[in-house]
């Protein structure tokens, strides 16, 4: 599998590499650079990556590091993240092969390996795991990340997961407590849109837009919730008593979120909860750093956050893996070496836990050590609690090759729910005829 | 004297026949650019988009498998509930704005040919819709519409019209009918344009004379202006109803499909199956049934244009 560049070695360097290491040397603290790196024996050189919109800030400070430390320029392309896929495959189908790596949504892993678009990077982590610590990936993420058909693909960096945000004065005037279950759920939203309606404050803000993302993530919370699956042994799963109940519990507290859900994206929901507009709002982790930070929130030190409810039979808070995102390496790259420097790079604990203290970043933990790290600790104190305690079981999204199909078959039917055009059940039903179809 | 008569009659259609075929070859030489343009840009995407109709494709891996005309078959007959409902949506929307703009452009287009004054200036006016770009149309009419603070809700809650914010893009049947709105305001002008255009091309004679025999401007209309354009407005009405059914920008600012699938059209779910789920295979075999689909639709109307054509004449 590997492909090494005899060229790139120690014995290949020359003044200008020696001087750019040197540099990097002097520079503040080398972060996680591996021998070759530091050697500076790709300085001078660039790579092309692409990057999600939310993840730009983290492309910055990753392009100065990168820049003062390897003396390597990364040039970041911003897409929209449900394009990053199409992007990455015309990029090599149409033998432009302009990028080197992507900024990958984990559950598009299976996909992008059936389109022959990343290459299998199992032998460069078997070779560098000394450096890489793959032990120290959160284990619900890692295999979920990168793992298919028994190889690896990718290197996560950005550990996605939605926990529960409330506002803590909206819930102190009803005299109401963060739910543990989504009956309570339902009942705190309820009661806060009854009686704040009147004042433009709902319960809740429920993403419900019709983007996979967007109101798959609202599904899988509750399906989280109720202990359901996806899938089970590979075949779909959507027609158990906790799938049906997911749906039926996004139905039940609709009527209470702010108006409507089927219009609510990221960009009607975030200003709503951070101007203390709503009561309550499900969503990643790092919503806490931007909670706390004046310039975008009038809640500061007035919210809290705590793990998604349960439901059911389920008495055990599950974590729903809604979004997550890896580095992988275009199989178009002819900078494949120095892609998986950066790769390796880029998905270190000290790395992440950079991006993970930099404000608006976008980057959630991967790795147990940045997880419960002290800085991160001090820097986002409820995040981490509430992150820390949701990943010890966590619902995962399919990453079969189908999956771009199965999302957007559920997508549809859930916004047929949400919109009232069609009962639970009956568009469960739709999905696991179509999840068939493509599944088995 | 007959034999040489006969002799240089055979050799001037010689060369007759000499020019003839050096003409056939000149001209075939300056059809040539158009016939490779053809080639290559309509007739090769064509018989591609089929092939790929009848194969499992995905974006990254075209032509994987043959699948005959199952594609065709799981859209029509199969399990797919989506891609035939979203031909009728299409097909209801694309008649309905066409129909309101077209009544709308020759309205303006009549007050236009009427103005005395300030005519080129409106006329400027009017074409602002047209050089916005529809991302901006729509992103305009998104916040317009929206429920929370949206100047739309807000003029309807202040004037006391409604006692709670109306969710235009995310319930029905507001959701299309917003979708027509921005639809009409950014077309209509177009429409507008078009028969001003038209409406120029009746005689001033034919009116000056209606005129003298003392006809009031709505007989002029109903009786001479519109009996003599019927069959370019007719030749609009069938261009913007081409152009609506494949409406896809507005589509994708504003509703997204959604609310369920009230507001999910033709194109936005070729793009959806393609771009989105990447079947290719699937979505061109949704493009073939679009393309037979709008060429169906507008049989009648290049019926009804030769006739309206016919009489006009």
């Amino acid at each position: 599998m590997s492909d090494l560049d005899p060229k790139l070695t120690v014995s290949g360097l020359n003044r200008r590499t020696l001087l750019a290491a040197s540099a990097s040397m002097v520079g503040g603290g080398m972060l996680q650079l591996s021998p070759l790196l530091r050697s500076g024996a790709f300085a001078g050189q660039q790579l092309n990556l692409t990057i999600i919109q939310p993840h730009a800030v983290a492309g910055e400070v990753l392009k100065k590091l990168f820049q003062d430390q390897a003396g390597v320029t990364l040039n970041f392309t911003v897409i929209p993240y449900d394009q990053v896929h199409a992007q990455a495959t015309l990029d090599v189908q149409s033998g432009a092969n302009h990028f080197d790596v992507h900024d990958y949504w984990y559950a598009s892993i299976g996909a992008l390996v059936d389109d022959k678009v990343v290459v299998d990077v199992t032998d460069w982590i078997e070779r560098d795991k000394a450096q890489i610590h793959p032990e120290d990936f959160i284990p619900s993420i890692y295999d979920a990340y990168t793992r298919v058909n028994s190889r690896r693909w990718g290197l996560p960096y950005d550990g996605d997961s939605h926990v529960l945000f409330y506002n803590t004065e909206i819930l102190k005037r009803h005299g109401l407590e963060a739910p543990a279950t989504w009956d309570a759920y339902y009942q705190a939203v309820k009661t806060i849109t009854e009686k704040e309606k009147g004042g433009g404050i709902y319960g809740t803000a429920l993403l419900g837009f019709k983007v996979p993302v967007i109101i798959v993530s609202s599904y899988a919370n509750r399906l989280a919730g109720f202990g359901g699956r996806f899938l089970k042994d590979g075949r779909p799963d959507l027609l158990s008593e906790e799938s049906i109940a997911a749906a039926e519990e996004l139905v039940r507290v609709a009527p209470y979120a702010l108006p409507t859900p089927s219009e609510t994206a990221f960009d009607q929901a975030l200003p709503a909860f951070l101007s203390g507009k709503v009561a309550f709002l499900e969503f990643w982790t790092d919503l806490g750093v931007r909670a706390q930070d004046p310039q975008n929130s009038k809640i500061v030190n007035l919210w809290d956050v705590s793990q998604l409810p349960v439901g059911g039979k389920n008495k055990t808070p599950v974590a729903a893996l809604d979004a997550g995102f890896g580095w992988a390496i275009s199989s178009g790259s002819n900078k494949k070496e120095l892609a998986w420097e950066f790769v390796r790079w880029a998905s270190s604990g000290e790395v992440g836990l950079k991006l993970l203290t930099t404000y608006n970043s976008g980057i959630d933990p991967t790795r147990s050590s940045t997880l419960n790290a002290p800085e991160y600790k001090s820097f986002a104190p409820k995040v981490q609690r509430a992150a820390a305690a949701a990943f010890g079981s966590a619902l995962v999204w399919p990453t079969v090759a189908q999956t771009p199909k199965l999302l957007d078959s559920l997508t549809e039917q859930l916004a047929l729910i949400l919109a009232g055009q069609s009962k639970p059940k009956q568009a469960l039903e739709a999905v696991q005829r179509a999840w068939e179809r493509e599944l088995v | 004297m007959n034999s040489s008569k006969a002799a240089l009659q055979v050799d001037l259609a010689k060369s007759r026949g000499g020019l003839d075929q050096s003409r056939l070859v000149v001209a075939w030489l300056m059809l040539l650019p158009l016939l490779l343009g053809l080639l290559i840009f309509a007739i090769y995407p064509s018989i591609y988009v089929l092939g790929l109709s009848f194969t499992k494709s995905t974006l990254g891996q075209p032509f994987k498998a043959y699948l005959g005309l199952r594609n065709y078959h799981w859209l029509a007959f199969g399990g797919d509930d989506i891609f035939v409902p979203s031909l009728l949506r299409a097909a209801i929307f694309s008649i309905c704005v066409s129909l309101v703009e077209l009544g709308l452009g020759l309205w303006l287009a009549v007050l236009l040919a009427s103005m005395q004054r300030l005519s080129r200036l409106v006329r400027s006016i009017l074409l602002l819709p047209l050089m916005t770009p529809p991302v901006l149309v729509g992103t305009a009419w998104k916040l317009l519409l929206a429920p929370g603070g949206g100047l739309v809700n807000g003029k309807l809650l202040s004037l006391g019209i409604v006692d709670a914010p109306i969710s235009f893009l995310g319930t029905q049947p507001w959701a299309l009918l917003s979708l027509m709105v921005a639809d009409a305001w950014q077309w209509t002008p177009f429409v507008a344009i078009l028969a001003y255009a038209a409406l120029r091309q009746v005689p001033d004679d034919v009116v000056e004379a209606a005129l003298l025999d003392g006809a009031n401007a709505t007989a002029i209309f109903w009786k001479i202006q519109l009996p003599m354009t019927a069959p370019l407005l007719l030749a609009i009405f069938m261009l913007r109803l081409i152009m609506a059914f494949k409406t896809f920008d507005l589509l994708y600012i504003l509703t997204f499909g959604g609310p369920g699938a009230s507001t999910d059209m033709a194109g936005f779910a070729v793009w959806r199956t393609a771009l989105r789920n990447f079947d290719v295979g699937t979505a061109a075999a949704e493009t073939v049934l679009f393309a037979a689909f709008v060429s169906l639709a507008l049989l009648p109307l290049l019926w009804l244009h030769r006739r309206v054509e016919r009489i006009a004449s």
